[in-house]
């Protein structure tokens, strides 16, 4: 009996605790440490020697439709490209590589327009 | 008193001249004519007797290049009763007197026996020294023969040699009267001379690739194999080229004719981009407008090359409307029932020959010479370029395109063909290029993957994608065409995951719709948030109606 006592006083105490002092607030909270971007827009991709399908963040500062293409490694040539709307910050998506090529790639965002917000390379292995 | 002294003068003067002994000669030389490794080379020995008596004893030392001869045989041509050695030693060279003159024999005898000492000879791995001796009661007169090599030309490939100038000299003789007096010698010339000689070894000879293919870096050069064959059908070589399409091949020999096949050794998947719209095009224009095959009296082709590769079913040379429509019902995925000989994935019908020659045009007849003779005196024979082609890749987007003049058909020839070449000048070749832009872009709709062609190009009589999908994660649904009324569309999925998208008007006459002309419709298997790398294009072409090839840039 005393020692449910003494629990029951424990979970008082811990129940009365203001959330703040255990919980840390933090935006990237659920963005994977390999997939985190610094800058307020940007791609980055969490491998890149990838194969069959990689994770993929797309970071922007604000909603809105904007393209994924994916370029030939060698001579820059448009071999892909998705449109689709994201929201404002972290977007974690997938790029499917398993019907590409074995090859070195970029991967780039822009915005509806083609202008260029951010590129990275991928090599499918 | 003067001319007591003239007088005196000329009687010593031509008492002078009586008194010069011409002194004798060892001769020696080639008896027959060689021209090339391998022959067999016979060299006399003769004695000139001159001003000099006849000989009892010939004695002489020679040297021969063992690098570049193979000893065989001696004929000794001595009289009866002669006594005669040959000895032989491999591996030495004559070192000849110093401030003396080489060719006097009878002085370089005496500096082998009384001053050289060990001196006389050398150590020397290319040379071998031969002696022969003849005694005979029966003395040698002007020119006797005394014995006769026989020696095989060998290849100068790895020697030192570079021809076959000095392969072999006298170094002394030692000629005697009967009654023991030296008989003075010279030697008349000095190395036996064969120059340059035909065969051998070829050395290192370069073979280099032309094809748009790898102009294009559609692929390199690793997927190119080469067969080098003699007169006699035997392969000599074979390889595959680098990727920068060159092969160096060892093993030739000069002065031999060979030929050459080059092939795509294995079957990569580009071959199923060779034939498109583009070629398609070009062969139904050639059927409507002209169909007078190789002759070139009416045509809109530029080369009677095109004559073949557009043949694709038969072998007569002549492009009508059943090659046209062949490659159509290809490009839809239709099996027409025909033999034909379209390019295509897992099958390869090609051309080869050499590149300066390829596709010429001669005797009424298209000709893929394959020959080519390495030889020494012409050091650009060591390299042999080569031209490789595809069967109905018409517009050469992935063969070489001729170079050489006889295979162009004539301006005449065009300026006659029917309206077919309508803003094509004649002389103007056909396979000139437009570049347009265009934007394939897929999306999630709905729960559907929707991929868009849309386009605002004008003019395009015909148009073709190859699109490549994930098959595990994708599920092809439908392919909606707005390309106009008259198109003739196809949808042909060449295999799960790979889909021909395209339309042509084989009348030349409706264009493909502006907007969105194409799009395809894709069930996704698997919950996805995103499409990108799901789908991704190969061919993206179009084409006019006078045979402009529209290159797509993709923004």
């Amino acid at each position: 009996m005393k020692k449910l006592l003494i629990l029951f006083s424990l979970l008082f105490i811990l129940g009365c605790a203001k959330d703040e002092d255990f919980i840390m607030v933090d935006p990237n909270q659920e963005v994977p440490e390999a997939l985190v971007i610094k800058d307020l827009i940007g791609i980055k991709l969490e491998n890149t020697i990838v194969s069959d399908r990689v994770s993929m963040n797309v970071k922007l500062p604000e909603a809105g439709t904007y393209r994924i293409k994916i370029r030939h490694g060698l001579n820059n040539e448009l071999i892909s490209q998705e449109r689709l709307e994201v929201k404002e910050g972290d977007n974690i998506l997938k790029v499917y590589v398993a019907s590409l090529e074995k090859s070195a790639y970029m991967i780039q965002l822009t915005d509806d327009f083609h202008n260029v917000l951010g590129n990275e390379s991928f090599v499918v292995n | 008193m003067k001319k007591i002294l003239l007088l005196i003068v000329g009687v010593l003067f031509t008492l002078t001249s009586f008194g010069q002994n011409n002194p004798s000669e060892i001769n020696y030389g080639a008896v027959n004519t060689v021209t090339k490794v391998g022959d067999t080379l016979t060299v006399e020995f003769k004695y000139a007797k001159k001003d000099e008596g006849d000989a009892t004893l010939l004695q002489f030392d020679f040297e021969w290049n063992n690098k570049l001869l193979n000893y065989q045989s001696v004929t000794w041509k001595t009289p009866s009763g002669a006594s005669q050695t040959r000895n032989a030693w491999t591996g030495y060279k004559f070192n000849p007197k110093a401030n003396s003159t080489e060719s006097d024999m009878d002085v370089q005898y005496i500096w082998w026996r009384d001053e050289a000492g060990n001196n006389s000879y050398s150590t020397s791995a290319d040379w071998s020294i031969d002696r022969i001796t003849v005694q005979t009661a029966s003395a040698y007169t002007d020119g006797d023969q005394i014995i006769e090599y026989k020696f095989i030309i060998k290849d100068k490939a790895s020697t030192n040699y570079s021809n076959w100038n000095d392969i072999l000299k006298v170094n002394w003789a030692n000629f005697k009267k009967a009654d023991g007096t030296q008989i003075q010698v010279t030697r008349p010339s000095d190395f036996l001379d064969l120059g340059s000689l035909e065969g051998g070894d070829a050395g290192s000879v370069t073979l280099k690739l032309s094809t748009k293919l790898l102009d294009n870096n559609v692929s390199d050069g690793t997927d190119y194999s080469y067969v080098i064959k003699n007169g006699a059908g035997e392969t000599k070589a074979s390889g595959d080229f680098d990727s920068s399409g060159e092969a160096t091949v060892s093993g030739l020999e000069n002065d031999v004719q060979y030929n050459i096949s080059v092939s795509i050794s294995d079957l990569p998947e580009y071959l199923g981009e060779v034939v498109t719209v583009a070629d398609l095009a070009l062969v139904f224009a050639e059927a409507i407008g002209a169909g007078s095959g190789p002759t070139g009296q009416t045509t809109t082709f530029d080369y009677y090359i095109q004559d073949i590769i557009a043949d694709v079913v038969g072998t007569d040379n002549k492009v009508d409307f059943q090659d046209s429509y062949e490659i159509l019902a290809y490009l839809q995925g239709v099996t027409s029932g025909n033999t034909n000989y379209i390019t295509q994935a897992g099958t390869v019908h090609e051309y080869s020959g050499i590149k300066s020659t390829y596709g010429a045009y001669e005797n009424n007849a298209v000709t893929f010479r394959n020959t080519f003779t390495p030889t020494d005196s012409d050091a650009s024979s060591k390299t042999v370029e080569v031209a490789h082609g595809l069967r109905g890749d018409v517009n050469f987007s992935h063969s070489f395109e001729p170079s050489v003049s006889s295979g162009e058909k004539t301006t005449s020839a065009q300026t006659t063909s029917q309206s077919f070449r309508v803003s094509m000048a004649p002389g103007a070749k056909y396979n000139n290029t437009e570049t347009a832009n265009l934007d394939l872009v897929s999306e999630i709709k709905d729960g559907q993957v929707i991929f868009s062609i849309n386009s605002q190009v004008a003019d395009m009589v015909g148009s073709q994608f190859n699109i490549v999908y994930d098959k595990n994660i994708l599920t092809l649904d439908d392919v909606i065409f707005d390309t106009g009324n008259t198109m003739t569309n196809f949808a042909n999925i060449v295999e799960e995951g790979k889909v021909r998208v395209g339309s042509f008007d084989q009348n030349f006459e409706a264009t493909v719709n502006q907007g969105t002309p194409y799009k395809l419709i894709f069930t996704p298997n698997e919950a996805i948030q995103n499409t990108s790398g799901l789908i991704s294009f190969r061919v993206k072409e179009g084409v006019k109606a006078d045979g402009t090839q529209i290159l797509f840039n993709i923004q």
